[in-house]
């Protein structure tokens, strides 16, 4: 049996190749460099990282390769920490520093529960506002889109500020819209009360009820693969419930919505009537894609039926 | 290491000699002028240094991803001209080295794995033949079709397992997923792209059919497929292997179910496993043969399993190990999330992860032996003496395969013994690697022991090339091999293609 410690990094990778089956850049390019394995397997064979600037370009950092890994190798992981050492691109320099800015001198949190809407949610206004009635629990101003973004792009965190960060947000339950920052969140706040907005909003009956059959419902892949174990049971409940079928492959694993391609091979062979996001960011890609209507999850209930029911 | 395991075993030299690189330069040119990337530093080619049985270790000179049939002929062509290796690898899931290559060219065919058409009526898929098996069941699946029978892991090729068997828990009832191709596009060694089925080209297919990448590179298969259909499962538990065999051999020879295998914690705790497609099925067995097999269900075992290690304390380690490996593995094939309705939705998915979790290591070795029906039990009951012997702990896989008599020219020289009539059977012997370290010596001692019992039986193996060629004249004698190797030489003559695996 392979080991079950935790985490494990790249020279544990045996090459059994399961990765590749989730992973999306291996699909774009069917080129074994392109794929986790790829990397692991090259940096065992003593490449630098420059060398594998490409792929590590190219990963959309879906976490889909973590729950599969039967080494329990951190491979989301090992691939965020990887990009720390490539140089980002200076159009992500700059939008760092305005998020930098922007977080240094947040409002006052509300109290109580609140949410972290992210860069993408938090770009459309409306649905915020959306978002936050029906969950009915407050906005942070500083939802930490910085720290977010460093994930992302493996620029620096000061550590100054993730404390500073963590400490507004500690004890409180939290709903996290980036699922990259809720992947750390839960490595950060170990036993904190953490959700995804899919996950919080797919939560509340008024949205619940109007999943139907002929829907087609693209699970955010970060957040889901960053809880896999748990949140497979959730969805599992959700398809069974509604009949709507998903964007979860034969092993239970989330295709990302992160381009046009792999939006048209999730839909390939599939007519559904209705395409319901939980990422906004997805919902653009779709309506590329897909000639039937795009809704994110939070449309699908009118506003403050979620608070009149309750 | 067991003090007879190399008895009567002349030790020969069975790992491949590495190529020494004569003429690289000048072939990469050539490749590179035709627009063909090959693929030289370190990091890609360490991608390729062993295969899922982790002990034979070679590296290319360079890795070509297979893009197109044209591209792979141009590759060959140049291959036959410069003399280069060519060793072509699928899933690289052979564990005595057969994908591994010992210098030259490692052509990738995972590069080449799309779905070209699916018909529904005619229940064919025209497939890349890179493409893995579990890819090839996402996109059936959303047609509602799936594939007849595949290795129960999700990381085979379909190209790969066509040139070695394909041992499924229907093929009892379906025969080998090699028995499954219609027609396949082949490249022959020197660089021509072939179609081929049973009427056109007929020779060329039956030598690349179970012909471990010696006569071609298959780039596109077709292959026949059926409707999809979830399948219930039920498992049976035995104290004896013996028993498990017969009621297995029972009911495939009753056609009595739709799955059937057996899987063992040693030779303590064997589970048959059966499962049906339809509820009709499921009832008819339940009305005429369930009542006749041997085996308990879980709760009947453990009771007897109970008493048994009641009364011998001192195999309390043994009692211990099973309980920590049901704990460990049964909850695996019982997850929810692959169930609907009682219905397992994917048996590769439950199994494979099963496996690669519960099973698999960084070391593989899996000695197997495929028998006729009748020599099945001794095969098992000696290969598993053998495994009590060298390991402390470890599993046997047994399944049936349904032979097509009117398929006998492709299982020439195969995994398919000779003397096997209606059903040949596999026996994998898996030790549990766990984290002791062996030297290779031990497994190689292992995997001769349990060889030499397929050379006293008559059998054959299904994994009888790369480390393990040693015992191919043994097994089939050397009129048969010289037959092959005479056919190889007209195909190949440059002997570049799978050089290493079989001659
Ligand atoms: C953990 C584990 C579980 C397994 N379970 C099963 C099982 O349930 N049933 C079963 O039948 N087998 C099983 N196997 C064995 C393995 O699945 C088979 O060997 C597999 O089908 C080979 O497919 P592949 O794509 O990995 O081939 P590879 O290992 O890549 O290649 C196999 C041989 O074919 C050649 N080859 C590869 N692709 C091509 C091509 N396109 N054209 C010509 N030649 C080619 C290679 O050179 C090599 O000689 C298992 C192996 C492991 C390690």
């Amino acid at each position: 049996m392979y080991s079950t410690a935790h985490p494990r990094d790249y020279p544990a990778c045996s090459g059994c190749s399961l990765c590749r089956l989730v992973c999306p850049m291996w699909r774009s390019h069917r080129d074994p460099r392109f794929s986790p394995e790829g990397l692991a397997k090259a940096r065992q064979n003593g490449a630098a990282v420059t060398e594998l600037a490409d792929v590590l370009d190219a990963c959309v950092l879906c976490g889909a390769c973590d729950p599969v890994c039967p080494e329990n190798i951190d491979l989301g992981g090992m691939i965020m920490d990887l990009r720390r050492d490539v140089p980002a691109r200076p159009e992500q320099a700059a939008l760092q520093t305005g998020y930098r800015k922007a977080a240094a001198a947040p409002d006052a949190a509300p109290a109580g529960a609140l949410l972290l809407p992210g860069a993408a949610l938090r770009a459309d206004a409306g649905l915020l506002a959306r978002v936050l009635e029906l969950l009915g629990i407050g906005c942070a101003t500083d939802d930490g889109a910085d720290i977010a973004l460093a994930l992302e792009i493996g620029g620096a965190i000061d550590p100054g500020r993730r404390r500073s960060f963590l400490d507004m947000l500690g004890g409180r339950t939290l709903v996290v819209g980036d699922g990259l920052l809720l992947r750390e969140l839960r490595h950060w706040l170990p036993g904190a009360r953490l959700q995804g907005l899919g996950e919080a909003l797919g939560n509340l009956g008024a949205i619940r009820r109007r999943i139907a059959s002929a829907d087609f419902y693209v699970v955010e892949a970060r957040a889901y693969h960053a809880d896999h174990e748990r949140l497979v049971a959730h969805y599992d409940a959700l398809r069974k419930e509604s009949g709507c079928s998903m964007n979860l492959d034969l092993q239970r694993i989330a295709i990302p919505g992160c381009d046009e391609a792999e939006a048209s091979w999730m839909l390939k062979g599939r007519r559904p009537a209705r395409i319901l996001v939980e990422s906004p960011a997805e919902r653009e890609v779709f309506r590329c894609v897909a000639g039937v209507p795009v809704l994110h999850l939070a449309e699908l209930a009118a506003p403050n039926e979620e608070m009149h029911n309750a | 290491m067991a003090p007879d395991a190399l008895q009567g075993i002349v030790r020969q030299q069975t790992n491949a000699a590495r190529w020494n690189g004569a003429g690289w330069p000048d072939f990469v040119a050539a490749l590179c002028a035709a627009g063909v990337e090959v693929a030289e530093s370190a990091a890609t080619r360490g991608i390729f240094a062993t295969d899922a049985g982790g002990t034979a270790y070679g590296l290319p000179h360079g890795v070509v991803v297979a893009r197109s049939a044209a591209q792979v002929a141009g590759l060959l062509q140049a291959a036959q001209a410069h003399r280069v290796p060519v060793t072509v690898r699928g899933g690289g899931l052979t564990t005595e080295g057969e994908s591994v290559a010992y210098g030259g060219v490692l052509l990738d065919m995972t590069g080449m794995s799309r779905v070209l058409a699916i018909d529904a009526d005619a229940l064919t898929v025209r497939t890349e033949a890179g493409i893995y098996w579990h890819g090839l069941a996402e996109e059936l699946r959303r047609a509602g079709l799936d594939y007849l029978s595949a290795p129960l892991n999700m990381t085979s090729s379909v190209g790969g397992t066509l040139g070695v068997g394909g041992i499924d828990v229907n093929s009892a009832r379906l025969g080998c997923s090699a028995d499954q191709a219609i027609s396949l596009q082949v490249v022959t060694p020197t660089g021509e792209i072939v179609e081929c089925s049973d009427s056109e080209n007929a020779e060329l297919f039956q030598r690349v059919i179970l012909g471990y990448g010696q006569f071609g590179v298959i780039t596109e298969a077709t292959l026949k497929i059926r409707p999809y259909t979830p399948l219930s499962m039920h498992y049976y538990y035995y104290s004896t292997l013996r028993s498990a065999i017969e009621d297995l051999q029972m009911l495939d020879a009753n056609d009595a179910s739709d799955y059937s295998g057996i899987l063992t914690i040693m030779d303590c705790a064997v589970n048959l496993l059966v499962a049906f497609d339809s509820s009709e099925r499921e009832a008819a067995f339940k009305a005429n043969w369930e009542q006749r097999l041997r085996g308990h269900g879980e709760f009947g075992f453990a009771l007897c399993m109970a008493g048994h290690y009641a009364l011998r304390p001192w195999k309390a380690g043994e009692a211990l190990y099973l309980l920590k490996r049901k704990q460990a593995v049964f909850p695996e094939f019982r997850r929810p999330e692959f169930h609907r309705d009682g219905r397992m939705e994917d048996r590769t998915v439950v199994f494979s992860r099963a496996v690669w979790k519960h099973w698999g290591s960084r070391n593989m070795v899996i000695p197997d032996l495929a028998t006729s029906a009748d020599k099945f039990i001794d095969a098992v009951e000696r290969g598993n003496a053998v495994c009590r012997k060298f390991f402390p702990h470890y599993t046997l896989y047994c399944v049936g395969i349904k032979l097509r008599p009117e398929h006998k020219p492709h299982y020439e020289m195969s995994c398919v013994p000779p003397d096997a009539e209606g059903w040949a059977y596999g026996c994998e012997f898996e030790p549990m690697i766990e984290d002791a370290v062996y030297s290779r010596d031990h497994f190689q001692s292992f995997k001769n022991a349990i060889y030499d019992i397929g050379v006293d039986l008559g059998a054959s193996y299904y994994r009888f090339g790369g480390m393990m060629k040693g015992y191919i004249r043994r097994v089939f004698g050397d009129a048969l091999v010289d037959k092959h190797l005479a056919m190889k030489r007209r195909a190949d003559p440059a002997m570049i293609l799978n050089r290493d695996v079989i001659f």
